[in-house]
């Protein structure tokens, strides 16, 4: 049986029953057992003990007591008998030797605001800094101008070698030292430089360097080659090993790699091929005149000639496959090459034979053709299962060393035959398979797929990690090979950006970011670029040029020569050399300031709707039970509470007596302090003090009546209280603020939803709060909102202070702690959000290789300069857009994106998080489809189209989507089908864009952008709000929810499999696989819904619900209850995967679905599934054939 | 010196502060462009700017009109509906979190407006030395 593992000691419950109102919910407590995966907890759920929500002795949880009151009788901890809880007044002072408890006069002036900010305790944040810092290898200030770094220290010892540190500084047209013959000197005495001996069959222990490639280099002045031309780039014969075997296949010994006898090979096949191509193709660029590739190479040019000639074509075909088809052959028709099956799987799988080992580690995997299901198949395809001589198989490997643009442009050309996939002839990656739309439904398994591999030339790494480009979920580009030029670009119709998430949380089992401890750190002294996988190591290993602007810069000492330990280093084992995403810890250069301690300022809104609808209740259970889990390494973090009503009463938690002391502004015009440098306390100081005021804050208020909500006004304070720090104020608002500054009106007017007016509802009604977020982004301040709205709270205008500081927005809609599935929620997120490891006065930079310009940003943050993002917060998983457009044609065959994060950590660290991603530049079409990322397009897409929609219309930002769409499938059929003009029976895209009318589907029908009137503007903005910033893997099952059957689910569902908790098959979101008997779980990352038929059996209610029939399931928001049966624990570790598996701070809600239960429920359910026919939109046939008919009335 | 003298040599003085104003502006946009201000202090500059530049304009084309001066006041009227229309939708400040997306807008109409400052300071320079020229 799946659940018959032992208990561990360290095992919790998973399920928690419903925790009463405001008690403490049972969310998991990750930190106190680090070493236990998460998904394992689930399994904790024994028979014998339901969940107890913890157990009062365990370490680690001091707080956590089942049931714990709200407010405990007598006096918790007070020393000499404090004052009553319950009673707000015992908490002013009588005659205190502060100010006068009651502000309100203004003959009772506190001190002044000078005095008082004056007064504010310095941070004392002076951390030591690295002993390294006064090196002479310095880094110059990122302000300054930068000067080229001279080594003024003496320099570490070096290995004498030949490319030792005597290298002279070569004059500028002098030819530069030749290194004596490479093998050898190497051999002799190898270098710091010398990357470790690579597994490579016949050049045992041959280091890049040493790579006969270097003499064309060295014969030539750096400087005046032309950026990306071929032979600056260091590319090692010698480097690629699987190249090398495939060249050995054909007779050519790795031993002698650099032999010039090579390209006398290519040289009859070139002309050959590119005859063949411009009869093909003319209208493909023809790039014979570029640079770098002269029509007849002179004998001095044999090696670019080498490189040029041989961008063979295409996967390896068969051998004896007969002679090459010097014509073209179109097919007959669609279903010429309905045996899909065999074509593609045919080819390849003669290729071996061929002796021909496909290049590059990663291959992608070869898609299963028998799986596509019906494909058509371009001509190009067709060409590509010619035959290629075999002459031009052998070049092919060779053509894999070189990285011309011109290869680029050249095999651009051929692009019929060659199909793009293998531009570089040193990667088979899977063919552009063509798939047709309707007739089928929409494989969604795909949407988990990884997006297209990123087929970077061989080598363009200098280091052969794994790592070394960017994981997607850090940092994913719409595409994967670059259009070199704009036009290109523009012709694809596909938007270009990128999707970062720089600060995603790590769980248990992915890997963590490297950190770089080095005092220098390693930058392009002209572009600033930090130093990545991606640059060359020139002049004998002494410099690296910027992979972004080609500028030659000095490698620092630290490389090759640790100063601590006295040690060479292997500078191949760097971590910024094998890791797209490190973390250097910065020096003082990068500090206008000692790194900010973390500071947390709760303002809690304390009017009477709040304290009805239990808000203030629970969060303050979820913050007191919280102190534990908020970040506080140093000893250094700082919480200020102040709860606000038609006044503001700050707390003074710095007592002598452990007492919380309230003081009362009732001054709204003209907020001040009372108490500046007590108002926020030192977590681990006032540690007791501060238990004791969340302990009694409900009861405080709990009689209030004041309906009054001056959020403005205490806004403003708090930012006086907080700004000499910077740090984060936690909104929790459960009434709209109507009082002086900021406040808002109930604007929603059921007559505009649905109109062309809708938008302005979006917008923000007042500009204070927009004013006010560029004060804290300043200010280094974040706002955070947790909304709870019973009634209209105005999200679109409140939700602009997170938007524009970095924060989040939280929006709970008729929250009611009464209902402890509300509480739940609530308390989880919170909880989750306060533990979550932030990252403080960050900015946020991305940096591209020359020709690019970040044109338009996407997210939560302040735009500072046209390029650069200030984040006061970076909260965990927050996902962020980046539109990029073209200021130049590319020539270089890798383009470069670098993000970098500069941030303090919650540790008090100044760290700089970068993360490199290096994509291929390509010049065909075909390459371009085939490298979309529909996961990522779609990402950029809903920012534009929220954009869209808050600044103008909703209806045009639905138009701009499906016009987007129309254009890419119109330009798919005009130029990668064989019917280019015309009507075609069907509509076709390329496979890894197939699901992309889906998605935006989805889109048109989310609550983010779905018309109609039905929507209040709130759930739309809040639905606006999570398009904008969840990253992908939240916001694809947000657009597109998952959707399960369970009543028939596989045996091993919900059991723990080899990858953890086995999940059902989703299936498409059609409502006619709804069965009457059945019952289902969709689940959108934000929302959990169990929808069960009429007709389920008692059976399943009483294993799943424990009531025994049908009737008496109770419908809505619910906690599954935790039984003994088998099918109830295979759901509830469905759901607890759900829940966890989106790596954010959401928390899904259960809601049970009744197939005759409540209307609106039900509704709500039936608007997820979004292939079904939802008036006014379409369904998902209707849509395709709607996008069909437009692309056949329209031209591309 | 006659009222149409003075008048226009009164809109001499004007056209050359405002054709100053937009300069400046032009100036501040061209300077976010190239980061060497950030857009919090750029909004702070200009918006203290854009309501005396208006009033300014708006009382000036006033002054054309009581002077009788039809020509003058047909040419600045445009301008005054287009900026009482500006405030009147509450578009008329800099706004600094959306000042990026909105630069080329914002930058076409400084440039547009400098033209306009232009043709007028030159228009009203030439009236000013034809009255002086009349009266004497």
């Amino acid at each position: 049986m799946a659940y018959s593992q032992p208990p561990t000691p360290s095992m919790r419950p998973a399920q928690a029953p419903p925790p009463r109102p405001g008690a403490r919910p049972a969310y998991p407590q990750q930190q106190q057992h680090p070493g236990q995966p998460f998904h394992q907890q689930p399994y904790q759920q024994q028979p014998g003990q339901p969940g107890q929500p913890g157990q009062p002795g365990q370490p680690g949880q001091p707080f956590q007591q089942a049931g714990r009151p709200m407010s405990r009788p007598g006096t918790p901890g007070a020393p000499g008998g404090g004052p009553i809880p319950g009673q707000p007044l015992g908490y002013r002072p009588v005659n205190g030797p502060g100010p006068v408890p009651t502000y309100g006069q203004p003959g009772q002036q506190p001190p002044s605001q000078q005095q008082l900010q004056q007064r504010t305790p310095p941070v004392g944040m002076v951390r030591p800094h690295d002993p390294n810092q006064n090196n002479a290898m310095r880094r110059p200030s990122q302000a300054g101008t930068s000067v080229p770094q001279s080594p003024s220290g003496p320099r570490p010892p070096m290995p004498p070698g030949p490319y030792g540190q005597q290298q002279p500084q070569h004059q500028p047209g002098q030819p530069l030292q030749r290194p004596p013959p490479i093998g050898g000197g190497i051999q002799r005495a190898p270098s710091p430089m010398m990357r470790p001996p690579m597994s490579q069959p016949g050049s045992p222990g041959m280091p890049p360097y040493s790579s006969p490639k270097i003499r064309p280099l060295t014969a030539q002045v750096p400087g005046q080659q032309p950026p990306g031309s071929p032979a600056v780039k260091p590319m090692g014969y010698n480097a690629g090993p699987p190249v090398y075997q495939g060249a050995a296949g054909y007779g050519q010994s790795p031993s002698q790699p650099q032999t010039p006898k090579i390209p006398s090979q290519p040289h009859p096949g070139q002309p050959y091929q590119q005859h063949h191509q411009q009869s093909l193709y003319q209208g493909a660029p023809q790039t014979h005149g570029a640079p770098g590739m002269p029509p007849a190479p002179s004998p001095a040019a044999q090696g670019q000639g080498l490189v040029n000639a041989p961008p063979v074509p295409g996967p390896p075909t068969p051998h004896g496959g007969g002679a090459h088809k010097p014509k073209r052959v179109y097919p007959q028709g669609m279903d010429a090459y309905s045996d899909q099956s065999a074509a593609p799987a045919n080819s390849y799988g003669a290729a071996p034979g061929a002796g021909f080992t496909p290049a590059g580690g990663a291959q992608p995997a070869m898609p299963n053709a028998a799986e596509q299901g019906p494909q058509f198949f371009v001509p190009g395809e067709k060409q590509q299962q010619q035959p290629v001589p075999a002459y031009q198989q052998g070049l092919q490997p060779l053509a894999g060393q070189s990285l011309q643009p011109n290869v680029n442009q050249l095999t651009n050309q051929m692009a019929g035959m060659t199909m793009g996939a293998n531009a570089f002839g040193y990667n088979t990656g899977p063919q552009l398979s063509t798939v047709a739309l309707m007739g089928s439904a929409p494989r969604i398994q795909d949407l988990d797929a990884d997006p297209p591999a990123i087929r970077l030339p061989p080598n363009a790494a200098i280091t052969q990690s794994p790592n070394a480009n960017s994981h997607p979920s850090y940092k994913r580009s719409t595409l994967n090979a670059v259009p070199g030029t704009s036009q290109l670009l523009t012709k694809s119709r596909i938007p270009f950006g990128l999707v970062i998430t720089p600060y995603r949380s790590i769980k248990d089992g992915d890997e963590p970011v490297p950190v770089v401890t080095d005092s220098v750190i390693a930058r392009c002294r002209r572009c600033r670029t930090y130093i990545n996988p991606f640059v060359t190591f020139i002049e004998g290993g002494q410099r690296w040029k910027c992979n972004m602007c080609f500028t030659a810069n000095e490698v620092p000492s630290s490389f090759d020569y640790d100063p601590q330990t006295q040690q060479p280093v292997d500078r191949w084992q760097r971590k910024e050399l094998n890791h797209a995403v490190v973390e250097y810890i910065a020096p003082t250069e990068y500090m206008v300031r000692p790194p900010q301690p973390l500071v947390y300022l709760f303002m809690i809104d304390v009017s009477y709707p709040a304290i009805q609808s239990g808000m203030v209740a629970t969060a303050a259970t979820t913050i007191l039970e919280s102190l534990d889990r908020i970040p506080n390494d140093e000893g250094c973090t700082k919480i200020g509470i102040v709860t606000v009503d038609s006044s503001i009463h700050f707390y003074n938690l710095n007592t002598s007596s452990g007492e919380p002391q309230m003081l009362v502004v009732s001054d709204l015009e003209d907020p001040f302090l009372p108490q500046p440098e007590d108002l926020l306390c030192n977590l681990s100081e006032c540690r007791s003090t501060l238990e004791a005021l969340l302990n009694r804050l409900n009861d405080m208020f709990k009689d209030t009546q004041n309906v009054g909500n001056a959020l403005g006004p205490a806004l403003q304070s708090a930012y006086k209280l907080i700004s000499p720090i910077g740090g984060k104020i936690l909104c929790l608002q459960a009434s709209l603020p109507n009082l002086e500054a900021g406040a808002l009106k109930m604007r929603e007017d059921p007559k505009l939803l649905g109109t062309a007016k809708e938008s302005t509802l979006l917008q923000a009604a007042s500009n204070f709060y927009k004013t006010f977020a560029v004060d804290c982004s300043k200010s280094q301040v974040c706002v955070d909102m947790f909304l709870f709205g019973s009634q209209y709270s105005d999200v679109a205008t409140l939700s602009c202070l997170p938007r524009f500081t970095g924060g989040s927005t939280f929006f709970y809609p008729a929250f009611t702690a009464a209902k402890s599935e509300d509480a739940l929620k609530f308390a989880h997120e919170l909880a989750e959000f306060l533990s979550q490891r932030i990252a403080l006065e960050a900015v946020m930079r991305v940096r591209a290789s020359k020709g690019l310009r970040m044109s338009a940003f996407y997210g939560n943050f302040f735009v500072r300069s046209t390029d650069l993002l200030s984040l006061p917060n970076v909260p965990r998983d927050q996902s962020y857009s980046i539109e990029i457009s073209y200021e130049d044609n590319l020539t270089i065959p890798v383009v470069c994106f670098q993000t970098a994060l500069l941030h303090t950590s919650s540790s008090g660290e100044r760290r700089i998080r970068v993360l490199t991603l290096a994509l291929p530049v390509t010049n065909s079409l075909h390459e371009v489809f085939q490298s979309a990322d529909q996961v990522a397009i779609t990402t950029l897409l809903a920012c534009k189209a929220v954009e869209r929609g808050m600044n103008s219309k909703l209806d045009d930002a639905r138009d701009a989507l499906t016009n987007k769409m129309v254009d890419l499938l119109g330009v798919y059929k005009t130029h990668m089908t064989a019917a280019s003009s015309g009507a075609t029976p069907n509509l076709q895209i390329c496979d890894n864009l197939k699901l992309m009318p889906l998605l935006m589907l989805g889109m048109l029908k989310h609550v983010a952008l779905r018309g109609g009137s039905q929507i209040p503007s709130d759930l739309r903005s809040y639905a606006m709000h999570l398009f904008s910033t969840l990253p992908s893997q939240c916001l694809i099952p947000y657009i597109h929810p998952r959707f399960y059957a369970l009543h028939n689910m596989p045996a091993d569902c919900g059991t723990i499999g080899d990858n953890g908790i086995v999940m059902p098959q989703a299936m498409n979101l059609s409502s006619e696989r709804l069965e009457r008997g059945g019952l289902f779980m969709l689940e959108d990352s934000q929302n959990i819904f169990l929808w069960i038929g009429r007709d389920a059996v008692p059976q399943l209610c009483i294993d799943l619900f424990g009531v025994p029939n049908y009737e008496s399931i109770r419908g809505g928001k619910t906690t599954l209850p935790t039984l003994e049966t088998d099918f109830n624990q295979r759901i509830n570790l469905i759901i607890g995967k759900t829940r966890e598996m989106r790596r954010t701070a959401y928390y899904p809600q259960l809601y049970v679905i009744k197939e005759d239960g409540d209307q609106a429920l039900r509704l709500w359910f039936l608007s997820h599934l979004i292939e079904d026919r939802a008036e006014p939109i379409m369904s998902y046939y209707q849509y395709l054939g709607h996008l069909k008919d437009r692309v056949n009335s329209g031209s591309f | 010196m006659s009222v149409e003298a003075m008048v226009f040599l009164f809109g001499v003085i004007i056209g050359a502060a405002l054709l100053f104003v937009k300069v400046f502006f032009v100036i501040l946009i061209s300077d976010l462009e190239v980061d060497y201000i950030n857009p919090i202090e750029l909004c702070n500059k200009l918006n203290q700017f854009v309501i005396p530049e208006m009033l300014t304009h708006a009382f000036l084309t006033s002054m054309f009109l009581l002077c009788g001066q039809w020509l003058a006041t047909a040419w600045n009227l445009p301008l005054v509906a287009y900026n009482g229309n500006k405030i009147m939708s509450g578009k008329h400040m800099f706004d600094a979190t959306e000042i990026f997306r909105t630069l080329g807008q914002h930058k076409k109409e400084c440039f547009i407006k400098l033209g306009f400052y232009l043709l007028s300071f030159f228009y009203y320079l030439y009236r000013m030395i034809l009255a002086l020229v009349n009266d004497s």
